[in-house]
């Protein structure tokens, strides 16, 4: 029904941009001037459309449900039920009307169903009615107010303006809705386990929480040495700086390549071909870290007598390192390649070698850009999970020797994620709490990257 | 330099024919330019004037489909040959640009490219004096001498050009090619370049393309002058101007065409 309503009064807009254009065609053939393209007086029109159909669509989407809410409980006023029965009441009502209610049908659950039915369907068809009267009549009013000399060019930029503008502000809320989200969950989180202990504690063992039946009451001594984050953040840094290890030199080298060295015909074979490297599920990136390379590396090591684990930091990093290199090899090449020919031009005349010209003018000039996509190549390392969570494994070791397991951040949410959890439990919050570290971690980096930039920019531009 | 009244030819070209893939851009080029001259080249857009400045630095080495024939002596050497080194070729020969071309990097660091990559100097000082000699060459130490180390590309467009300018003088090349240096300027700024390429010339064969028939009357004691990637007419820049040999030449210079 909805719908249908909403593909009519699409309808309605193509046809009042229509009449709005052929009113101003009509103004035109008069011989007059208008102020504005013939399209903006039809685009006018359809604003005129759009703005009532959303703002009644918007009100009722916000005040049907209470109002039939309250017009069903109103029958069960002055009964003596309590609040969360009135609601448990609704609810039955509801799911009776939609004939999916499973227990015991009490006559006055029948008869508020059906009522609710009715209200539903009179509130329908008093949507349509006005919705339709008001688009009619606000189109018919905009209409007749068009003339030779309205403006209806600046009011069309407006809202294109306001549309644009509300597309960002949609963006910018959830971020913070997400931050505060987070916020509230970590706030609880430290009321129980004090700060202190999750930045500096040495032991993450957050199976540990798993032990506590529900009925009992908190006891914070309980929780000492479980959410010490130490482990997780330096595995977390330990396997970005592995990834980074690999991806940095490879991929900056292939990018220069790419960019200076390699013919056309090369380059259009090899960029596409490395650029599939981005579009592999890190999934598979995970097994082949955890079935190939991992075991590999414990043979190898075995082989010179070293002993490796099976999951190592060393195997999660190296194949993370992998998935990063076309990040920035991609990235490079492209900045490279639109470093002006001139400055090359300028390098070559003066009798400097390619290589030459690459460290000592192209370099340098790409640098911002280059910077930028190295730190996008840490941030997707901060941020990667599914390779550590399967091939570096899930015990959170205080380690430096990257042939032992680790765990980092986000592997940790996942492992306090999975399965069983409970709102409001220390466990759960932990998530939140280690949630929001990496929010504050990568949103450091951000900064301090965009700094190094602008200040790279003042000093060159 | 005359020896006896004889001019010195430092770079003589034979035959020359260049062509950016299948399309041919110079035909046949036989030109002999004079030690410590100024030579102009002139023409109408798209006839081959910067392609065959290219030419002499080896320049279109860098355009993949370009492709070079013919000989070019500099020094009764010829550019052409497999044994030529590049590298050496162009420390000898310096090139300024159209746009001006900064490094983004600081005033010292632009001058001091070519004698580091060449080796030229042996410590911090008398790098500093390479780079002094080059600006104060290049009439641009005064403007700049309190801020060597800020970037070359926070100059003016005339001041960037004289930049430009130091940066290649400063190899002390024995041929400096300028392709148009001073259509991005304006009139003073020109009038500085202008007095510059005539200080210079006494050290340095020049070899400059322009489209301004003023300038090449003012600053250059030669011409060549080039039409659809031929040589129409050389010789001496009075001649050119007062008495051309050939009609399109006459017609070139007094506005007809181009
Ligand atoms: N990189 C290139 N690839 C293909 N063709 C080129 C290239 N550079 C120049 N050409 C062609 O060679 C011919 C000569 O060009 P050139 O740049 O030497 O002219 P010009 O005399 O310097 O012109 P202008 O006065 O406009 O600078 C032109 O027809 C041009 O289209
Ligand atoms: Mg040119």
């Amino acid at each position: 029904m909805n719908l249908i309503l909403f593909t009519f009064i699409v309808l309605l807009g193509f046809t009042s941009y229509y009449f709005g254009r052929k009113k101003a065609y009509t103004i035109q053939s008069t011989k007059k001037r208008l102020t504005a393209l013939p399209q903006f007086y039809g685009y006018y029109l359809a604003i005129w459309c759009a703005i009532p159909a959303f703002i009644i669509f918007s009100l009722w989407a916000i005040f049907e449900p209470t109002i039939v809410k309250l017009l069903i409980l109103s029958d069960y006023s002055n009964q003596g039920y309590l609040d969360d029965e009135l609601n448990l009441i609704y609810e039955k009502t509801k799911a009776l009307s939609r004939g999916q209610f499973t227990g015991e049908i009490t006559p006055f659950i029948e008869a508020s169903a059906e009522k609710y039915l009715s209200l539903r369907s009179i509130a329908q068809s008093s949507k349509v009615v006005i919705v339709l009267s008001a688009i009619i009549a606000s189109v018919a009013y905009a209409y007749k107010r068009i003339s030779s000399n309205s403006r209806t060019r600046e009011p069309v930029e407006k809202f294109l303006n306001a549309v644009l503008f509300t597309a960002s502000l949609a963006a910018i809320l959830t971020t913070v809705g997400i931050v505060f989200s987070l916020i509230f969950q970590t706030i609880d989180f430290f009321k129980v386990i004090p700060l202190f202990d999750f930045v500096f504690g040495t032991h993450w063992y957050p199976a540990k929480a798993f032990v506590r039946d529900s009925s009992e009451a908190l006891d914070p001594t309980m929780y000492s040495d479980t959410f010490g984050a130490v482990p997780i953040f330096a595995g977390t840094f330990f396997i970005a700086f592995i990834a980074m290890c690999v991806a940095i030199p490879i991929g900056l080298m292939s990018g220069i390549y790419l960019a200076e060295y390699a013919s056309t015909k090369v380059r259009q074979y090899a960029k596409p071909l490395i650029e599939i490297l981005a579009g592999i599920p890190t999934v598979v990136y995970g097994f082949f870290a955890a079935l190939t390379v991992g075991p590999f590396l414990k043979e190898l090591g075995t082989s010179m007598g070293l002993e490796v684990s099976a999951e190592s930091a060393l195997a999660a990093g190296g194949v993370m390192g992998i998935m990063i290199i076309p990040f920035i090899s991609s990235l490079s090449d492209d900045v490279i390649t639109s470093v002006p020919q001139s400055l090359r031009d300028g390098s070559y005349a003066m009798g400097a070698t390619k290589s030459e010209t690459i460290k000592r003018v192209i370099f340098p000039a790409a640098l911002p850009g280059i910077v930028g996509s190295i730190l996008l190549g840490v941030s997707r390392a901060i941020g990667e999970t599914m390779i550590v969570v399967m091939a570096s494994g899930l015990a959170a070791n205080l380690t430096l020797n990257p042939l032992e397991s680790t765990s980092t951040i986000t592997a940790q949410i996942v492992v306090i994620l999975i399965g069983d959890q409970a709102f409001g439990d220390p466990k759960t919050q932990a998530a939140f709490a280690l949630g929001m570290s990496l929010f504050l971690v990568t949103l450091c980096l951000n900064i301090v990257a965009l700094r190094v930039v602008k200040k790279y920019r003042e000093k060159y531009e | 330099m005359r020896k006896n009244g004889v001019k010195m030819i430092k770079i003589k070209a034979k035959d020359v024919d260049v062509f950016y893939g299948k399309k041919q851009a110079l035909f046949n080029i036989s030109l002999d330019i004079e030690e410590n001259q100024v030579t102009a080249l002139i023409g109408p857009s798209g006839c081959g004037k910067s392609t065959f400045l290219r030419c002499l630095n080896r320049m279109n080495d860098v355009i993949d489909i370009c492709n070079v024939k013919g000989e070019i002596l500099i020094n009764d050497f010829n550019i052409n040959d497999k044994s030529c080194d590049v590298v050496r070729l162009r420390e000898k020969i310096g090139m300024v640009f159209q746009k001006p071309n900064p490094f983004p990097k600081t005033l010292y660091e632009n001058v001091s490219y070519g004698p580091t990559i060449h080796g030229m100097a042996q410590s911090k000082q008398e790098m500093d004096e390479i780079v002094e000699t080059s600006l104060k060459k290049a009439a641009l130490w005064e403007e700049v001498k309190d801020r060597l180390h800020e970037p070359g590309t926070g100059l003016s467009g005339g001041q960037q050009q004289r930049l430009c300018i130091a940066r290649a003088i400063s190899v002390r090349p024995e041929v400096i090619l300028m392709d148009e240096p001073c259509s991005a300027l304006d009139p003073i700024a020109t009038a500085q370049i202008e007095e510059l390429i005539d200080e210079l010339k006494k050290e340095h064969t020049i070899i400059i393309v322009t489209h301004s028939m003023a300038q090449a009357a003012r600053v250059s004691q030669n011409t060549g002058f080039f039409h659809l990637g031929q040589l129409i007419e050389h010789g001496s820049t009075d001649k050119i101007f007062k008495n051309p040999d050939n009609k399109k030449t006459q017609d070139y210079i007094t506005g007809r065409f181009g």
